[in-house]
Formats: structure tokens, C-alpha cells, sequence
């Protein structure tokens, strides 16, 4: 600004544009960097612990667990995610980026080979083959007879996740179908009550839904868990399905219908057929919770030929955790990898999801 | 009555139970009946035989009276609650929904997937990446970063600040749900007002005051009653991660419900302390009903023909 003169200045020096620009292109960089760096930051606690539990798996021999591999491990994959990061952020050409992601991966694998190949092995996943793995490590004295082989539990808990998820697929939509289209007398009554029960914790009745399944004799079977598991999922999953169903245009059914189908048909052919993706998100999500379900199970299946992945693992991190760390961890990863599998592939489909009305 | 009406009177009928009849049977079997179970039961003397000899006041006034282990754990309870919510559910929740907004598409959805990890992981296995990061030897994850990184001294978390173990690993997967809600939120936030602010001179802290706040309003009163009951009455990580103890020094009132039950085959007693989260649960779950957007809900359906 001119302060010396009496006149303001007559004429403003003209604003270097491209000084501007390049000013809040750094700025932005800038802002940017700090909040991944921070975010990063804070997600370490989450990914450290993961991969630990993956490097224990494939490096841990009987009793010792070698840290070494852990730290070169980071050593190597933390600068080339950051040197990558960096050439991310600086390009915004796609082929720089992949060029660049393929070099680093590269020069991260033939590192991580060198530093850490010899430690890696698959003795600890001999789980999978050998069904007496508990009493091998314990002696048959004290655990013989206790562990069934990996392949029951996994079984099972593949028949109650699948049919829970199969019950859920078919009451919900039928159930949300009609929600959605139908009026009925007290359907504002059985609405507002499913949304009572949709946000009521089912947990607290794990008492009296013990007493029940003893009492008409589902205690310690796998139906009984699957019927208990459905059900108190079940407003949740209705009112997903009735979010999908009012997505659909009224009009397709009612042209349906002009045409001469009957309701029943209208909702089989036509209308379930456009609610796939909910169809998908509601399967995915019912089958992660039935396989990583824990208290319930825990509760209501006592014999071992009843147990399932949770309980397996629990059993076993129970009895040998002391002992051989590396066989626990190969379990963990074993169980956990069909539930991150599906996560990781079905992502676009669960956050469809919406949870019916928040206002906001 | 004609003929016609009576045939779709039936017919209305047929798909009432056609559509709704199974849900109908299945929650009054598993969550109907088992409320009412509960609430008789909470009368009685149940014990470890399962067997009801006699009905009776007893359980409230062990309760109101003579039970002192009580007490200490709705104690646990406030403080276990009110730090989770406050420090990661709520809190925390939105500085992630916040930070990965701001940050491209891609990187931000990277972050929210890493962030929901815990929580698609069986519970299980996230109970025993605890064990393994508190471990107390110096091989665990914590006291190999505080020994070789830091030169400290190795820490038994888990007898020494077990409370500081349950809210952390309880908040890292409590901070997700409440993250997604926000950030779902924050994305339906019209575009051109971000950009109205901008042309009006307003800074980033400006922006999240003054138009990302005011949008926040519902979904953040909703996720705190929705988070506040679900850490009253989830003890899955707890009772995995610490078993409660050392003693009873984590055991929050849902879990102590479950051990009066299950460990000491108290089953009428259990019943009774239940009986209070039954109550609790009810009032908020009425709470979290106002703020639902009822009229959209309720709207009625356009086509009534059976």
C-alpha cells in the first residue's frame, strides 16, 4: 500500500496471479501432508498390532518369537510406502504413480527377502493337516481327547453363519417388503415397535435366551445359536431391507401388475430382482457377524464337537498361548482371513447400507 | 358379506402371514419371550439346577442391600462409559470423519477401511492382538516400542491400569461406527456451501464450525445414546480381553450380571441385575426413536393392493 503519498495509489500493482496460485497449491500440499501424516499417525496402533500377529504366524519356532523380523520388516515396508506416498502426492500422472508403486514394491520385496527370507516358515499352519496339534505340543496326558480337529469347528461355524445368513436374506426382505408396501392396521404400531427393538441391546437377555434353548431342548446345538443369532439381528437387517425396497419406483410393480401378475409375483420377479445390492450387503454383513460371533456361542455350545472357529481359537489360545505362541497366531490368521476377505471385496456393496431415517 | 370382500379380506390376510408371519414368530420366540422370561425369572430362586422352588422378593433386596460388589462395579461402569464415549466414540469419531473428508477420495477411504478393520474382525482375534500388544514381557508390542524405542522401563498394562486396556481396546472399534455416521453426514452437506465460505473469506476451523457442526447436530445426539447403551451392555471385549479382573476391577454391571449367571450359576439373580439394563435399554431405545426421522419412516405406502 502507498503510505507516503496523499492520494491512495492511483494505480494498484497488478496481483501476480501465478505467485497466488503457486502460494495455495503449497499451502494445500501442505495442509494435506500434515493431515495424512496425522492420520497415519493414529492408524499405526491398528495396523502395527495386525501385522504382528502375521509375522509371529509365519517366523514363530516353538516357544521364541523373533522381534527381529518384526522391526526389519517395518524397516523396509515403512519408506517405501512413504517414498511411494510422496510421488503420489507430488504426480498426479497415472502412469508415474503405477510406474512407481511397481519399483517400490519390487525393491521392497527383494529387500524383505534378503533381511527376513530365512526366519519364514509354515510349520505353525500344520494345524490344517494335523488334527492332534494341541496334544502334540501338550502331551496327550493333559489334552488328549479336548481339541477336535480345525476342520470341524471351521465347518461349523461355516453352517451357522450360512444358514443364519439365509434365514436373515429371507425374512428380512420378506418382512421389509411388506413394511414397505403394504398398509395394514397397525402398521405405525409394529413399525415403531421394531425400531424399539432394533435399538434395544438383545445382550441383555443372553440369561433368559439360555433358559429358553434349554428348555425346548436347542441347548448345545447349532440350530438353536443360528435361530438366536437371526433373530436379534433380525429389526436391524428388516429395516435395511424396507430402505432398499422404498428405493425402488412404485411404478415398475404397478406396471407389473397391469400386466396381470399378483403381488406374490410382482415381488418375486420383478422387485427383489432391483434390490440385489441390498440383497448382497445384507448376506455379506450377516455372514461377517455370525463368524466372528463370540458370547453367544460361548454361552450356548458346550461339547466340542459343537464348537466353532471362536471358540476353537479361544480354546486353544487358552490352553498353549504360554506355550507356542506361533500356532496361535496361525489360527487367528486362519479365522480372520474369510471375514477380511469378504470385507476387503464387498466394500462397495456394505456401505450402501443405510440405517433407515437419521435426520442429518 | 359379498363374496369379493370376503376373498380379499383372505387374501389380505394370506400375505399378512405370508410377509410378516416369520419375523412375527421369530422375534416373539427369541426377543419377546425372553423379555417376559426375564422379568419372572428376576422373581425367583433359580440356581445352578435351574430348577424354581419358590418365588420370591429376595433378589432387590440383595441387591438394594447387601450386595457391595455391586456398587464397585456400576463405578467401573460410569468411569468405563463416560471415558469410551467421551474420548473415542464421540470425540475421536469425528476427528476421523473430519480429517478423512478433508483428504482426497482415495486416501480417505483407505483410512476409514483401516479403520473399520477391528470391527469386521472376529472378536477373538482383536481380543488376543491385545494380549499380544500388552503382553507383559518384553515381548510384547508395547514394551519392545517402550524399551528399544523410548529406553523405558517394560509395563504390565494389564494388571497395573487394566481399566486403561478395556476403554482403548473398546474405543478403537466404538470410534468406527460413529465415524462412518459422520462422515455420511458430512458428505450430504450440499457442496456449494463449502464453496460460498470459501468465497466469503472463511478459514478451514470456520468451515467446520459454522456450517460442518450445525449439519452434525442429530447424528451426534443420536450416536450418544446409541453408543452410551451399547457400551452399557457389550462386555465381549472385556470379558476376553481381561476376563473382568484382575479380581473383579473391570467388571462392568452387564458383565457382572453374566458372571453372577454363568460362573457362580446364580441364574435368578443375573435375571434380576438384567432386569435393570432390560429398563434402561427400553428408555433409550424410546430416546433414539424421537430423533429418528419418524414422519419419513411411517410414510405410507403408495399401492395397496393385495
Amino acid at each position: 500500500m502507498d503510505v507516503g503519498g496523499a492520494l491512495p495509489a492511483v494505480k494498484a500493482p497488478r496481483p501476480d496471479w501465478l505467485a497466488l496460485a503457486r502460494r495455495a497449491r503449497i499451502t494445500r500440499r501442505a495442509a494435506q501432508s500434515t493431515l495424512l501424516a496425522v492420520l497415519l499417525l493414529v492408524s499405526i496402533p491398528i495396523i502395527l498390532p495386525y501385522f504382528w500377529m502375521v509375522v509371529i504366524s509365519l517366523t514363530a519356532r516353538s516357544g521364541g518369537v523373533s522381534t527381529r523380523v518384526l522391526w526389519s520388516g517395518c524397516a523396509v515396508i515403512v519408506p517405501a510406502v512413504l517414498i511411494y506416498t510422496t510421488i503420489h502426492v507430488l504426480t498426479p500422472s497415472r502412469r508415474l504413480r503405477l510406474v512407481a508403486g511397481v519399483v517400490m514394491s519390487a525393491i521392497g520385496a527383494v529387500l524383505l527377502g534378503a533381511l527376513v527370507g530365512t526366519d519364514l516358515h509354515f510349520a505353525n499352519y500344520r494345524f490344517l493337516w494335523n488334527p492332534n496339534i494341541v496334544e502334540e505340543i501338550r502331551s496327550k496326558a493333559t489334552a488328549g481327547g479336548q481339541f477336535p480337529s480345525v476342520w470341524i469347528a471351521f465347518r461349523n461355524s461355516l453352517a451357522l453363519a450360512l444358514s443364519q445368513t439365509a434365514i436373515i436374506l429371507a425374512v428380512a426382505s420378506l418382512a421389509g417388503y411388506y413394511i414397505s408396501r403394504f398398509a395394514f392396521r397397525g402398521r405405525e404400531a409394529f413399525l415403531q415397535g421394531m425400531l424399539v427393538l432394533h435399538a434395544f441391546p438383545a445382550m441383555t437377555l443372553i440369561i433368559p435366551i439360555f433358559l429358553i434353548l434349554h428348555w425346548v431342548g436347542l441347548l448345545d446345538t447349532i440350530a438353536g445359536v443360528m435361530l438366536v443369532l437371526a433373530t436379534i439381528e433380525l429389526p436391524f437387517y428388516v429395516f435395511v431391507m424396507k430402505g432398499f425396497f422404498d428405493g425402488v419406483p412404485w411404478d415398475i410393480e404397478m406396471s407389473a401388475m397391469t400386466d396381470g401378475a399378483t403381488r406374490r409375483q410382482a415381488f418375486w420377479m420383478v422387485v427383489l430382482p432391483h434390490v440385489r445390492v441390498g440383497l448382497i450387503a445384507v448376506a455379506v454383513f450377516a455372514f461377517i457377524r455370525a463368524w466372528e460371533e463370540y458370547i453367544f456361542v460361548r454361552t450356548m455350545l458346550i461339547e466340542n464337537k459343537n464348537w466353532v472357529m471362536s471358540l476353537y481359537l479361544f480354546w486353544v489360545s487358552d490352553d498353549i498361548m504360554g506355550v507356542d505362541y506361533g500356532i496361535v497366531a496361525a489360527v487367528s490368521v486362519f479365522y480372520v482371513l474369510p471375514s477380511l476377505l469378504l470385507y476387503v471385496f464387498c466394500q462397495r456393496y456394505l456401505t450402501q447400507m443405510t440405517i433407515g431415517g437419521i435426520r442429518g | 358379506m359379498p363374496d369379493f370382500a370376503r376373498a380379499q379380506l383372505n387374501r389380505q390376510r394370506a400375505n399378512l402371514a405370508l410377509f410378516l408371519g416369520p419375523a412375527l414368530v421369530l422375534l416373539a420366540c427369541f426377543f419377546i419371550a425372553p423379555v417376559v422370561v426375564d422379568l419372572a425369572l428376576a422373581f425367583t430362586n433359580m440356581d445352578r439346577t435351574l430348577a424354581v422352588t419358590a418365588f420370591t422378593l429376595e433378589n432387590f433386596e440383595r441387591m438394594a442391600t447387601r450386595d457391595s460388589r455391586l456398587l464397585a462395579s456400576l463405578g467401573i461402569t460410569a468411569v468405563f462409559v463416560l471415558s469410551t464415549l467421551a474420548i473415542f466414540n464421540v470425540t475421536f469419531a469425528l476427528l476421523l470423519a473430519l480429517m478423512t473428508t478433508a483428504v482426497p477420495r482415495a486416501a480417505g477411504a483407505f483410512f476409514r477401511a483401516v479403520w473399520l478393520l477391528p470391527r469386521m474382525s472376529p472378536s477373538v482375534v482383536y481380543a488376543l492382538l491385545w494380549a499380544w500388544v500388552v503382553d507383559p514381557n518384553e515381548r510384547g508390542l508395547l514394551n519392545q516400542i517402550l524399551v528399544h524405542v523410548l529406553g523405558a522401563a517394560p509395563v504390565d498394562l494389564r494388571n497395573n491400569a487394566p481399566m486403561l486396556v478395556i476403554i482403548l481396546a473398546n474405543g478403537f472399534i466404538g470410534a468406527s461406527l460413529g465415524m462412518i455416521i459422520f462422515t455420511s453426514a458430512i458428505r450430504s452437506i450440499p457442496e456449494h456451501l463449502f464453496h460460498a465460505a470459501r468465497a466469503d473469506g472463511a478459514g478451514s476451523l470456520a468451515i467446520v464450525r459454522h456450517i460442518i457442526f450445525p449439519a452434525l447436530r442429530w447424528p451426534i445426539s443420536y450416536m450418544t445414546i446409541h453408543q452410551t447403551l451399547s457400551l452399557l451392555v457389550s462386555f465381549e471385549y472385556i470379558l476376553l480381553i481381561t476376563g473382568g479382573g484382575p479380581f473383579y476391577d473391570t467388571t462392568v454391571f452387564s458383565l457382572y450380571a453374566y458372571r453372577r449367571a454363568f460362573e457362580n450359576g446364580q441364574y435368578a439373580y443375573g435375571a434380576a441385575l438384567s432386569l435393570i439394563l432390560i429398563v434402561i435399554g427400553v428408555v433409550a431405545a424410546l430416546l433414539m426413536w424421537r430423533l429418528m426421522d419418524m414422519r419419513r419412516l411411517l410414510q405410507p405406502p403408495r399401492i395397496e393392493v393385495h
